[in-house]
């Protein structure tokens, strides 16, 4: 192992932690400090607002919604992914971690063409037939769903692969089938991956904002996330309930953060 | 015949691991497939298993045939060389799994759990999780796993492939042991010719996908079918154009015999009891020769001592590698 | 959070214990299909539900900006507002991207081989960006950089915001993809290095870099990818003024509410074009590492 000479290490740490504070800790720390500048009235008064507790439970039913359809979905294409060949199996590979690097304007704007009520490909049938999608609940999980798509799969498929099927050849030699062999055997041995993921989906899904502005139509008290009340009161010059609901999101992103970060070091 | 093999063949893409192969295992023994790394033995197992599903042939197990049927319905029992336990149960609740699978009673279970940790010296262990066990007890567990749905006949792939030599001996007598007390039709693959001599009451030496020849221990040792058995099941040199086994050399330090051939002693090893002598004989060939040590002393055997050489009365003969393949 | 990120990793490890079983590896060699009727149930409701929420959004934005043929392209880039949107986001996350691969291979190595008090902290704040809700992100950037400053910076509705806003969202990805890749490297070989008679510098150079430059790629190809697509954190921070703090995103939504899609489309198509070719080149770095671990 290289040893890096005294002064080169503190100068090394030093850029390391200096970039890190400056950039990430002290701002975060900063919106943390603003929301308590008048103690406990400011967080007290935005939660008696109406829009902000529907915001606040839109975002948490439009987030639970993401997070299940993901994790079944992740859950699934992992398996197939690992355990089975197929033509085509690369390609989509590969095309899962393509939401990663999409920009959320392009995922509202691609939901947009193609579900909206008026011009969409499938919008004006789909409304005929009575499912509104755009402007509505069902498009702002779509949204999320595709923002936060591949992130169960990256955490399962290298613990599916690093488990092996050693064990699930051994429950089916001793007579499981498929689906024992599924829920006793294969769950229980990614479980922690899979509870990493919804973690981080949580996480993500939480405090998607561009792809569920374009999506949602962002009308206050009935289709507007906490994450664009942010915005919306930020704008307004009402920074005290921005503050207080960013308060509110910083909590149960680090939250998110800190769990997943204790449970790792156990597990793998 | 508890397992009967017919015209299996078996590709993985272009490699060809099984080439129309046909066996017996009979009922109630123990059978090794024994062969070097990559020669078919453990596919072969894997079809017989159902782990593997095969391009070509049938397999019957006591007189049904399973070609068809998935692993599950197959019942045997499989032992994998890696062990192959499940991590987030305990001990006892791995060799209950097959049981709760068929759906016993609890009583039931738990009374024959505790027989078969018993039988593989675990009981002490029942609530331990596999990663507390050390290798050795994890395959013993991974074998009462496999005994406690009493499948029609066992299958271990390496069972003791992933053990240091010392856990690999004992493991290898108690399991002899074992099946002479369980009597289940048993079948281990193994690439190492003492522990299948050791074991087995039939070996199967199978290579490049193809059976070699089929055999008791000492029927294998003693008339080997072909070069490739003979060198397999033991260290082999050359005298005479022939293959035979370096104990079955006869050296002496005069011409003894007609028709021996004579020679330089070109180097002398000992390892404990052994010495293993190395003859250039007069017409070219290095001849391995292995005596006791005492022998070798009574004779005054030492590099550049003249030697004569000749294959012992009754020794096991080959002919070499060409002749063989022609 | 590491394996989240860290893409180059995870398919070198692979299968640790199949030493000696020929047939798996030559099974892997030759793709045909193993499905189950099952797994092949599994495959297609899933498929049916990729292609709805995906694949054909995604198809209907191409569609939407070819209905015009080439034509329809030429016009978007030759606006000299777009034009401008684009020049600025491509600079900026170049940028980003270089400060990325200097600064996160930087705190990777401090993480992984420097000890002081407070390193775990380090460890679980390089993730908050992550995890932050980038509206979020864009106000706690606001707080430190903008008019209300505490040290006197103003930044706000500057290039230099746009920069601020995408250092932040894109900091996890060089650290998490190199730190993986760096706890791996065996000590046995600067060792040998150095009992070889290398310097610290050369072994820095010729031994541990060379290792790390294929996670480094990956981690500038990730940051890059998610520099030009950023939104969220640049909304309250950059003011989105045309010509100066106007991103390509920005121009997109702007293109989207006038109701001009078929602008929208065609920028959002060169967009995904981008993203593609990042996802291509680090499939081919994926590859290359796996081939030769």
């Amino acid at each position: 192992m290289v040893e890096v000479s005294t002064p080169v290490r503190w100068l090394l740490r030093l850029a390391a932690t200096g970039y890190v504070f400056f950039l990430v800790a002290w701002p975060v720390a900063l919106v943390v400090r603003q929301t308590f500048a008048d103690g406990l009235d400011n967080l007290l008064a935005t939660f008696d607002d109406p829009n902000v507790v529907n915001a606040l439970e839109l975002t948490l039913v439009v987030a639970c919604w993401a997070v299940v359809i993901n994790t079944l979905f992740g859950v699934t294409i992992s398996v197939l992914l690992v355990r089975y060949e197929f033509p085509g199996k690369r390609l989509l590979s590969a095309l899962i971690d393509l939401p990663l690097s999409v920009s959320p304007v392009v995922v509202g704007l691609a939901l947009l063409l193609v579900y909206n009520g008026r011009n969409g490909w499938f919008g004006p049938s789909l409304e005929d037939n009575g499912f509104q999608i755009i402007f509505s609940t069902p498009g702002m999980v779509m949204a999320t769903c595709f923002v936060a798509l591949p992130l169960v799969i990256r955490e399962v498929v290298p613990t599916l692969t690093e488990v092996g099927d050693d064990q699930e050849q051994a429950a089916r030699s001793l007579g499981a089938n498929a689906r024992q062999t599924f829920w006793r055997i294969t769950l229980p041995s990614i479980k922690w991956a899979v509870i990493y993921g919804v973690v981080l989906s949580l996480a993500r899904s939480l405090g998607e904002f561009g792809a569920v502005k374009i999506v949602s139509g962002n009308v206050t008290g009935s289709t507007q996330t906490a994450t664009l009340m942010v915005e919306a009161k930020y704008q307004n010059f009402q920074q005290g309930t921005a503050y207080a609901t960013s308060f509110l999101l910083i909590l149960v992103s680090i939250a998110c953060l800190v769990v997943v970060a204790l449970l790792r070091p156990k597990h793998q | 015949m508890s397992i009967d093999v017919s015209g299996i063949t078996k590709k993985f893409g272009d490699f060809v691991a099984l080439d129309d192969v046909s066996v017996s295992l009979p009922t109630g023994q123990l059978t090794a497939l024994l062969g070097p790394s990559g020669g078919g033995k453990s596919t072969l197992l894997r079809v017989i298993a159902g782990l593997e599903a095969a391009d070509a042939g049938r397999v019957t197990i006591e007189g049904v045939d399973a070609t068809r049927l998935p692993a599950q319905k197959r019942n045997v029992g499989f032992v994998f060389q890696h062990y192959a336990v499940f991590k987030h149960m305990t001990v006892a609740k791995n060799v209950a799994f097959g049981l709760e699978i068929r759906r016993k009673p609890k009583a039931e279970i738990a009374a024959r759990v505790d027989e078969l940790l018993r039988l593989v010296h675990l009981s002490q262990f029942s609530h331990r999780l596999p990663s507390q066990l050390s290798g050795g007890q994890r395959q013993r567990m991974a074998l009462a796993r496999a005994l406690a749905v009493e499948p029609k006949v066992l299958l271990l792939d390496e069972p003791f492939g992933a053990l240091d030599a010392k856990v690999r001996k004992e493991l290898r007598d108690w399991l002899r042991r074992l099946h002479d007390e369980v009597h289940v039709t048993t079948v281990f693959v193994t690439h190492d010719q003492e522990e299948a001599m050791e074991v087995a009451d039939e070996i199967v030496v199978i290579n490049d996908g193809r059976v070699e020849q089929v055999g008791t221990p000492d029927q294998l040792y003693d008339e080997p079918a072909n070069d490739f058995v003979m060198s397999f099941l033991g260290e082999v040199t050359t005298l005479g154009g022939v293959l035979l086994r370096p104990h079955d050399v006869h050296i002496s330090a005069t011409p003894q015999l007609a028709g021996a051939a004579e020679g330089t002693v070109a180097r002398v090893l000992r390892v404990g009891f052994e010495v293993r002598v190395n003859v250039l004989t007069d017409d070219g060939e290095d001849v391995l020769v292995v005596l006791t040590r005492a022998h070798a002393r009574q004779l005054g055997i030492e590099p550049g001592a003249r030697v004569w050489v000749t294959p012992a009365s009754g020794a096991t003969t080959v002919p070499p590698m060409e002749a063989a393949v022609g | 959070m590491t394996s989240a990120l860290a893409g180059v990793t995870t398919e070198a490890a692979g299968p640790a214990s199949q030493e000696g079983r020929r047939p798996r590896r030559a099974r892997r060699a030759t793709p045909k299909n193993t499905l189950t009727r099952g797994a092949a149930l599994g495959l297609g409701i899933t498929m049916v539900w990729f292609s709805v929420l995906v694949l054909i959004p995604l198809a209907a934005i191409v569609a939407t900006a070819s209905e015009n043929g080439w034509s329809q392209y030429v016009d978007t880039l030759q606006n000299p507002q777009t034009w401008a949107a684009i020049k600025l986001t491509v600079g900026q996350a170049l940028l980003v991207t270089a400060v990325n691969v200097v600064m996160g291979t930087m705190i990777a190595w401090v993480l992984v081989r420097d000890r002081f008090p407070g390193k775990a902290i380090l460890d679980v704040i390089i993730d908050v960006p992550f995890a932050l809700p980038t509206i979020v992100a864009g106000l706690v950037l606001l707080a430190l950089y903008g008019p209300e400053s505490p040290i006197g910076v103003h930044w706000a509705n500057t290039e230099r915001a746009v920069f601020l806003a995408l250092a932040f969202v894109t900091l996890p990805f060089v650290v998490r993809t190199v730190q993986p890749v760096l706890e791996e490297i065996d000590a046995d070989v600067e060792e040998a290095a150095a009992s070889l008679g290398a310097s610290r510098t050369t072994i820095v150079r010729r031994i541990v870099l060379p290792s790390l430059t294929p996670a480094i790629a990956a981690g500038a190809a990730l940051s890059f990818a998610r520099a030009i697509s950023e939104y969220g954190s640049l909304v309250l921070l950059s003011g989105n003024l045309p010509f100066q703090t106007e991103v390509v995103s920005v121009r997109v939504l702007s293109f989207i509410e006038n109701g001009s899609t078929a602008s929208a489309a065609a920028l959002a198509t060169i967009m995904l074009a981008v993203a593609l070719l990042v996802i291509v080149v680090l499939d081919i770095v994926q590859r290359r590492v796996s081939r030769r671990g």
